[in-house]
């Protein structure tokens, strides 16, 4: 069996060769493998994927929880879907696989040693299109690289963002006016992305490119801001979910 | 209602003269799904290589101030045709397919024709 890795892709490429099953538990979100393959990432960074189903405008909002709500509880509910002709199969892979590698990236990004491995463990979403460890790896890898040859400062991705006074924009895309409009010294790359439904990484691209044309930057650090910036209504947390647990039991002990 | 792996089959079963696909994020030159390549043409490397030409061709019509949608993008090689067509659908933002065919083979129309109907099979 496993030990937990020196490192995030340690783990995961021992856990490939092991064709495990389970989750993998980490700072910056989780993952969930089947048979040595990766089915599903989470990450506080990026929106889930019923966020960008529903906001997207593909799938309403009621058929995405009626089908979370009927088949979570058996892993079923990626086929639950599509079976209901809610979504069609192919842009449910798309978005899924557009979530996953976006969560990819943020759990990978400084690749510090996983929390731990839950044997066993799975995705209330289903398998939807499995990808082999070492794609996810090259790909997560590869944005980081993309990324850094537009604007070198990681900080971007994760810290709230500002505007930069007095500079001024001139004839931005759509898409990248859309995004610096919404940056207001609090929001993050996540906020953002969650606001406008986009993906994570489309965000950081744009972001990123507003970095290096000088009109957006890292905001000054604003104290205690508030709390996660939306409760995971599904209980998958990514936080390690023991830890969260033992938390909450001890405050309600307490509370006693 | 076709998955990512029946509309790549689709388009080489159906389309005349074509011999490899791919489904293409074209923001993080991703290649989604591929289907046919070889050892000698690597989808993958393709897959990021067109994006760069339609990341140009977008930058090309916003410095022309142009507001129309690439439909299409077609390159003749001496031996093929390579075909990108972007995606339009709600979910399709960012996305193109990319079919390699063989010029003597193919009818470019018919190509053009089948891919717009597999696009909307794709439902993305």
């Amino acid at each position: 069996m496993t030990a937990v890795r020196d490192t995030t892709s340690a783990s995961l490429d021992a856990l490939a060769a092991e064709a495990a099953t389970g989750a993998l538990t980490g700072e910056r979100g989780v993952f969930y493998l089947a048979a040595g393959r990766v089915v599903h990432v989470e990450s506080a960074h990026t929106p889930g994927l019923g966020v960008l189903l529903t906001r997207g405008g593909a799938l309403a909002e009621d058929g995405w929880w009626e089908a979370v709500d009927r088949d979570g509880a058996r892993h079923r509910v990626g086929r639950r879907l599509v079976d209901s002709g809610r979504v069609a199969a192919g842009a449910l892979e798309v978005c899924h696989l557009g979530a996953l590698f976006d969560a990819a990236y943020f759990a990978l990004a400084h690749d510090p040693r996983a929390h731990r491995f839950r044997p066993g463990a799975a995705h209330w979403l289903g398998a939807l299109r499995p990808v082999p460890v070492a794609t996810v790896l090259r790909e997560s890898r590869r944005r980081r690289d993309l990324l850094h040859e537009i604007w070198p400062d990681p900080l971007v991705d994760v810290a709230p963002l500002a505007r930069v006074p007095g500079a001024r924009a001139t004839a931005l895309p759509a898409r990248r006016a859309r995004v610096l409009d919404r940056v207001d010294g609090v929001r993050t790359a996540a906020d953002i992305a969650e606001d406008l439904a986009f993906r994570t990484y489309h965000t950081l691209v744009e972001l990123r490119r507003l970095a290096a044309d000088g009109l957006v930057t890292t905001a000054p650090r604003v104290p205690a801001r508030p709390g996660p910036a939306a409760p995971d209504p599904c209980g998958t947390a990514w936080d390690d979910p023991d830890a969260a647990l033992l938390r909450r039991l001890r405050d309600a002990l307490e509370a006693l | 209602m076709a998955n990512l792996e029946t509309a790549l089959k689709e388009c080489l079963s159906s389309i005349d003269g074509a011999s490899a696909a791919a489904l293409v994020d074209y923001t993080s030159g991703m290649a989604l799904g591929t289907l046919g390549g070889t050892k000698d043409f690597n989808l993958e490397v393709a897959a990021a290589g067109n994006t760069d030409v339609v990341r140009a061709k977008l930058r090309t019509m916003e410095l022309l101030g142009l507001k129309e949608e690439i439909e299409d993008i077609l390159i003749t090689l001496s031996s093929q045709y390579h075909l990108i067509r972007l995606l339009k659908g709600r979910g399709g933002n960012g996305l193109f397919l990319y079919l390699v065919l063989d010029a003597s083979r193919a009818n470019l129309a018919m190509a053009r024709h089948q891919l717009r109907r597999i696009e909307t099979e794709l439902e993305v």
